[in-house]
């Protein structure tokens, strides 16, 4: 796939997520979606650490791939689209995503999936999901020019990112010490 | 669209800044308002899903009633009707019993918002009634606090960023707090410790530095065990002990010959070396928090809990008091008048006073009240029947009740068991003013679109219902039905109010949520004085480290903790899908050891029972969980709190429910057990 201008892209810092679960539901209350459709997901990754993870809009996206209908595009900022009228809810995507990021909808059954809130990005705001980050731990960037050295571009319990070159960037977390009961 | 400001007003430590989003009439989004310097424009995962609270197919719509009581057998009424049939019974009990002693409420924390006190305005109004006094939640606690250091700490809790350690007992703030996880979590990225000290691997633990399992309810022992450390070690900070403290020798004679720290491992569970690691961060000379959790008080040794921590967190940190913060929580309300709360009702020839029961053993004290018994009972704000204890206290009080009203937004278990039930406005609904009882800003709460259906907040029922009363019975209440929600909070903002807030008028508010200003005086005044640990000043003197077996605890072995879970508060927000879906079946989490001892297995449906009762659910097996704890989530469809019942309390309406002093079995489900 061809560079593109900005690589807008997830960065995950599991140190300072607990797992709240705000950017789930606020991605909810900003998107209206179905009950069942979980655009993006908060999980627990290790016995202490979460992970937070919706679509990465991948530099080789699965999804792409395999759709039948063409129905993706990635857009400038790297934003991978899905255009609903041209889906036809056949779950190739669905099947195909490491990441599980599209979502059958029952409702319209069709094939969504989060569109890093590119509205609001066009209008100047951050993802929904970002702005309801209490502590920071999820914010997105341009991959294209986003340097840490601190960021490794996995984590232990994250789907093989070989396949399709996600954009996302993490955090890792640093060391914690437990006292138990014996 | 049109944008309204709002504060959250579940009864949560962060009381958060919202804006509401309004198309046509209709709520379409929420966010956090940035204005607000606590949530700082976000909101936590209930908050994000209020537009399915309000739209919520399971939300009541109208008043109904239900005949028998208990049947389901639902029927639509209008307003009207309910308002007869509840001034029928009042009336009625008046003119049987010569006043109005046989009706009353229960209400507690549904909606913390000041103008929800309309509940205790309105019956105020009729004159003497039967009235709870007391708090479940915190008032353990606040005593203790208030004991130890004269009156409640006024910190912003914003300042835990700049802090260098961090040491939270017993409190899970990334579930009951998220908030302040933010300015947790700046100051540790600053290089600041967090220590977390819970007998729960909790989500708060998770992210903790440093984590200390302890065995529930023995804080106590592990903070005075570090202070005879810091104690020995001479590392505690003599000036302030000169001249600050009230009881340094009795202290330090109990320390010396009472605290011995082989009992205070073998009590806590924890090892001296995890003792000496709380002793380096106690004697580090820089600025140092320590939040105390409310789970510490909720069994018998809450009150001296409490006083340990405190006594620990102000002996250590060299380098002056000024460093030292204990963070319990914020009696932000007592700046207001709280006009309906105090609201005086016409006074009774013979009756001079209201009746007063404990809340903590509400059913069974208003069971045997006689000379009038209690008749009449309006539940609003509260759900007794899944959150209480002593269900079966509940049950018989219920039975001896003519008329039951419960208001609320959904069908809850209390609901259910009720004659008549009207539907309550949300937030979204009405106006309302906001404190918290962790930070200190203010909040308008502004009304943003009609209310759902036939809903009406409480304050507008008081308000129609009074006038119904005086319709029937000239006189009979004087709750003032002209005045709107606007004139109740325009006399909340009295001159004081104003200058703390520096606010000119609610205008201001409907701008901003705003600050409370920092009193001058702090505790490096030298009039502040700090009482020390005593055994005098705690609540059951007679506690002993090596208690003996009783037979309860042979038939019941593991301890009961029924903490919050982070999609819910208490029973509010099980109807949202997006938070708790498939949630129906409940879920008990028991050790490895309790699994292999009772032959239980991941996911087997398990029967926890005690005298109380018996509830099933589905086990999972915790590797983190103290041998003889069990942790169940509240509420749901048979909520958990059936097997928690204690004995009255000894200072009625001073001390907080010991929720968590509850033993229980468990065993493999039966179908011959039901």
């Amino acid at each position: 796939m061809r560079q593109m201008v900005k690589q807008m892209g997830f960065v995950f810092n599991v140190d300072l997520c607990f797992g709240c679960m705000a950017c789930e539901i606020a991605c909810r209350n900003e998107n209206q979606t179905d009950s069942t459709v979980r655009w993006r997901k908060v999980s627990r990754l290790t016995d202490d650490t979460f992970l937070s993870v919706s679509c990465n809009h991948c530099n080789s996206p699965e999804c792409f791939r395999v759709c039948p209908e063409n129905a993706f595009t990635k857009r400038g900022d790297g934003i991978v689209q899905i255009n609903s009228d041209l889906c036809t809810g056949c779950g190739l995507c669905i099947e195909a995503c490491p990441y599980g990021a599209p979502q059958y909808d029952p409702v319209t059954q069709k094939a969504s999936k989060c569109q890093m809130c590119y509205p609001r990005q066009d209008r100047g705001l951050p993802p929904a999901c970002v702005e309801s980050c209490s502590t920071e731990a999820l914010t997105f960037v341009d991959l294209n020019t986003f340097c840490d050295k601190k960021i490794v571009g996995s984590i232990p319990g994250f789907p093989d990112t070989r396949l399709t070159n996600p954009s996302i960037a993490f955090y890792p977390a640093t060391e914690r010490k437990r006292y138990f009961l014996k | 669209m049109e944008i309204y400001r709002h504060a959250c007003p579940r009864n949560c430590f962060s009381t958060c800044g919202m804006l509401s989003y309004i198309e046509d009439g209709k709520l379409v989004k929420v966010s956090g308002d940035a204005k607000h310097g606590y949530n700082q424009g976000r909101l936590c995962a209930k908050g994000y899903a209020y537009t399915q609270y309000v739209y919520n197919p399971y939300r009541l719509k109208h008043p109904i009633r239900q005949t028998p009581r208990g049947s389901g057998n639902w029927k639509r009424i209008t307003w009207e009707e309910a308002y007869d049939c509840i001034a029928d019974k009042i009336l009625e009990l008046n003119e049987r019993y010569g006043s109005n002693l046989a009706s009353g409420y229960n209400k507690f924390s549904g909606n913390i918002g000041l103008l929800h006190y309309a509940v205790e305005g309105m019956f105020n109004s009729i004159g003497p009634h039967t009235k709870p006094v007391g708090n479940p939640c915190l008032i353990t606690g606040e005593q203790a606090m208030r004991k130890s250091f004269g009156q409640m700490n006024r910190m912003m809790p914003e300042k835990m960023a700049e802090m260098n350690a961090i040491v939270i007992w017993g409190a899970n703030p990334a579930v009951t707090n998220v908030h302040q996880m933010k300015f947790i979590l700046q100051a540790r990225q600053k290089g600041a410790k967090l220590i977390v000290i819970d007998p729960i691997f909790t989500r708060t633990a998770a992210t903790a530095d440093i984590f200390i399992q302890i065995n529930p309810g023995t804080d106590r022992w592990l903070a005075l065990g570090v202070a005879k450390l810091l104690i020995e070690s001479n590392m505690y900070d003599e000036e302030f002990v000169r001249n600050q403290t009230v009881n340094w020798e009795e202290f330090h004679q109990y320390v010396t010959e009472q605290v011995d720290l082989h009992e205070v491992c073998r009590e806590t569970g924890i090892s001296l070396d995890v003792l000496c690691e709380l002793l380096s961060i106690y004697s580090m000379p820089k600025p140092c928090a320590t939040w105390i959790g409310f789970g510490i008080q909720r069994n018998e040794n809450g009150g001296q809990n409490i006083s340990a921590i405190n006594t620990l967190a102000m002996l250590g940190c060299q380098s002056g008091q000024e460093n030292r913060c204990v963070y319990y929580s914020h009696s932000g309300i007592d700046d207001f008048p709280v006009n309906l709360l105090n609201h005086e009702g016409p006074v009774h020839p013979i009756v001079q006073h209201s009746r007063e029961i404990d809340i903590n053993n509400f059913a069974e004290n208003a069971s045997k009240l006689v000379e009038p018994p209690l008749k009449f009972l309006w539940i609003a704000l509260r759900n007794p029947l899944s959150q209480d204890q002593d269900f079966q206290a509940w049950e018989s009080l219920m039975k001896e009740l003519e008329l039951i009203v419960t208001v609320d937004l959904f069908m809850t278990k209390t609901a259910e068991m009720s004659d008549l039930v009207l539907p309550a406005a949300s937030h979204f609904e009405e106006m309302d003013v906001n404190v918290s009882y962790w930070h200190h800003w203010l909040s308008i709460n502004e009304k943003a679109i009609s209310p759902y259906y036939e809903a009406k907040s409480d304050l507008q029922i008081a308000r129609e219902l009074m006038e119904k009363l005086n319709e029937r019975f000239p006189g009979f209440s004087n709750f003032p039905s002209e005045r709107e929600p606007i004139d109740w909070i325009r006399e909340e903002l009295t001159p004081s109010v104003k200058k703390l807030y520096s606010i000119e008028s609610i205008d201001d508010l409907l701008e901003s949520p705003r600050l409370r200003g920092e009193e001058g005086k702090n505790l490096s005044s030298s009039a502040f004085k700090f009482r020390l640990f005593s055994e005098e000043n705690t609540d059951t003197s007679t506690y002993s480290m090596n208690r003996e077996k009783t037979d309860v605890e042979e038939s019941y072995p593991f301890q009961l903790l029924t903490p919050q879970s982070l999609l819910k508060i208490h029973s509010q927000y099980e109807a949202m899908p997006w938070l708790n879906q498939g949630a129906e079946q409940a879920v008990v989490e028991l050790s490895e050891y309790a699994a292999e001892k009772r032959g239980i297995l991941e996911g087997d449906k398990v029967e926890l029972f005690n005298p109380n009762g018996k509830i099933a659910a589905i086990a999972r097996i915790s590797r983190f969980l103290p041998q003889k704890v069990i942790l169940v989530n509240q509420a749901g469809k048979n909520p958990i709190n059936r097997l928690i019942a204690h004995k009255p309390q000894e200072n009625p309406g001073k001390s907080s429910m010991n929720f968590y002093d509850s033993s229980v079995n468990i065993r493999k489900w039966c179908e011959t057990n039901g």
